[in-house]
């Protein structure tokens, strides 16, 4: 620890643009990480929300419907099937036409249709799940938003792939620069990096010092720029509230385990501090390692 | 020992360094590399660390053939290698004492063993109250004796010195000089130096380089052209 410092001290600006580079890429990544977990499970939460609705003929009996829906849920594509009885289906147009007592005198529940309303896990088993339900007997008519079902899939698509670039972009971006400035930082010692090298010194002798300060400011930064997410997350979590209204809650999947991002809790807090955390230790560590090969050749 | 056999050494741009040189250096013989600017001193020294190779020719240095492509022994073999350099190479944040020690601290050596080393040395080259002294508060001379305790210290037995004199005036060039005497016969030392009186009044082996080529080696010669 007191060697990083005297290093950090001798080389003060040097230093301090390695932090503040790191600081600012660990930042912006941060929050770019937050906001795209944030669009995504908004997404995923969304792709969940289109629907194929199945309307049965009239005189469909309940257990042909319950074995087609028992099919659909153990195909492993459908999230949740909501079954509407003809009672049902007459209390909900009740309930929409309260207003109106001619249209509510027109209508019994013996003319509305049995249905089921499918929720796919993935938009994109929905046609799949609509031809599925063409090819069995006793329907009457089967319906889904074909043209925003598409639009979403290629809109969650496109944001994936540009999230994808923007991060790789910005990755690439900051262990350039790091690299850069700590080359500057390097280039002050590469006689004493040449002279340890002529007197037997290892490239991992060499190399030590450098990363083991890397490490440190990248960690060092990797806390401010969490301190400082952790603040805002607590000053714009009223608005989000408000924002967020009726989404009770928002998660992504994480190797299989489903993280859940809001409301915000520990468990995603802990999860983005160590994420950050390993991530400024990489691109400190990786920077370094490629500055320093330019003076070990001798 | 150290032997060279029909090194040549060209550059990329056609010029040559060192031109069909042969010659062989015992164990603990003190040995001046005399000759002009550019006649091929230091890159005979390069060689033996391994900062140059050689375009043809073959190098024996304690029984490795360095230039062997196979050659994996580089950093145990500078590791018995000690090198002094005209401008000194003393690390300018780093004390007396620290500076000396990294010679061993490279190897790996217990903080024990580096602490009685140092001291060691330190009294060897006169310099044994300032340990703690940074380079900027010493003269060329005590840097110069800096670079030397750093050469010496451990089992470095190969000592090269490349101009050590060059930057010092005549009175410290000898004080520096009686260092070397001192281990004179404990190492192999090989000094490259201009330095004519120097040369002729420690009557030592001399190997006169010309343009790359040996043109002399006196047994126990003076500086002679």
């Amino acid at each position: 620890m007191n060697e990083i410092w005297t290093s950090i001290r001798r080389t003060p600006y040097q230093s301090l643009s390695a932090f503040l580079i790191l600081f600012f890429t660990l930042f912006l990544s941060l929050m770019l990480f937050v906001s795209l977990t944030f669009l995504y499970s908004t997404l995923s939460y969304l792709e969940t929300k289109p629907q194929v609705t199945v309307y049965f003929q009239n005189k469909t009996p309940e257990n042909q419907i319950f074995k087609v829906r028992d099919e659909l849920l153990s195909s492993g594509k459908v999230l949740n099937i909501k079954y509407i009885s003809k009672n049902e289906a007459f209390n909900i147009y009740k309930q929409l036409n309260k207003d109106n007592p001619l249209l509510l005198e027109m209508v019994s529940a013996d003319i509305l249709p049995p249905s089921l309303e499918i929720y796919a896990k993935k938009p994109v088993y929905l046609p799949e799940i609509a031809e599925y339900l063409k090819k069995q007997g006793d329907i009457d008519e089967v319906q889904y938003e074909k043209d925003i079902v598409d639009k979403l899939l290629v809109l969650t698509n496109t944001i994936r792939k540009i999230a994808l670039i923007f991060f790789s972009y910005l990755i690439l971006m900051s262990i350039v620069v790091l690299t850069t400035t700590i080359l500057f930082k390097i280039a002050l010692k590469e006689s004493e990096i040449i002279l340890l090298k002529l007197i037997g010194a290892t490239n991992f002798y060499i190399r030590k010092p450098y990363i083991i300060e890397s490490l440190f400011l990248g960690i060092a930064a990797s806390v401010l720029s969490f301190g400082i997410f952790s603040l805002l997350a607590l000053y714009f979590n009223p608005f989000l509230q408000s924002y967020l209204k009726g989404i009770s809650s928002l998660s992504v999947n994480v190797f299989n385990y489903q993280l859940i991002i809001w409301p915000f809790n520990y468990i995603f807090f802990t999860i983005v501090f160590i994420s950050t955390s390993i991530f400024g230790a990489i691109i400190a560590t990786v920077a370094s390692y490629i500055a320093t090969n330019k003076y070990l050749k001798v | 020992m150290i032997a060279f056999d029909k090194v040549t050494k060209k550059f990329p741009l056609g010029n040559t360094a060192l031109n069909d040189v042969s010659f062989e250096i015992d164990d603990n013989q003190f040995v001046f590399l005399v000759g002009p600017s550019g006649a091929g001193k230091t890159s005979i020294l390069k060689m033996i660390t391994q900062e140059l190779k050689p375009t043809s020719g073959l190098i024996i240095i304690d029984d490795f053939d360095i230039t062997d492509k196979n050659f994996s022994q580089k950093i145990n073999l500078r590791r018995k290698i000690g090198i002094i350099f005209q401008d000194f190479k003393v690390l300018i944040d780093k004390n007396v004492f620290e500076n000396i020690a990294v010679s061993l601290k490279v190897i790996g050596a217990d903080y024990s063993l580096i602490k009685s080393e140092v001291k060691r040395v330190l009294e060897i080259v006169g310099l044994a109250k300032k340990g703690m002294v940074f380079p900027l508060q010493l003269s060329a001379g005590e840097l110069q004796r800096v670079a030397i305790a750093r050469a010496v210290i451990g089992d470095r037995n190969i000592i090269l010195a490349d101009e050590p004199t060059g930057n010092l005036d005549p009175k410290t060039s000898w004080d520096i000089m009686k260092i070397f005497k001192k281990l004179e016969g404990k190492r192999t030392i090989i000094i490259a130096t201009h330095n004519t009186d120097i040369v002729n009044s420690f009557q030592k082996r001399v190997l006169a380089l010309k343009e790359g080529t040996i043109i002399k080696d006196l047994r126990k010669g003076g500086y002679d052209l």
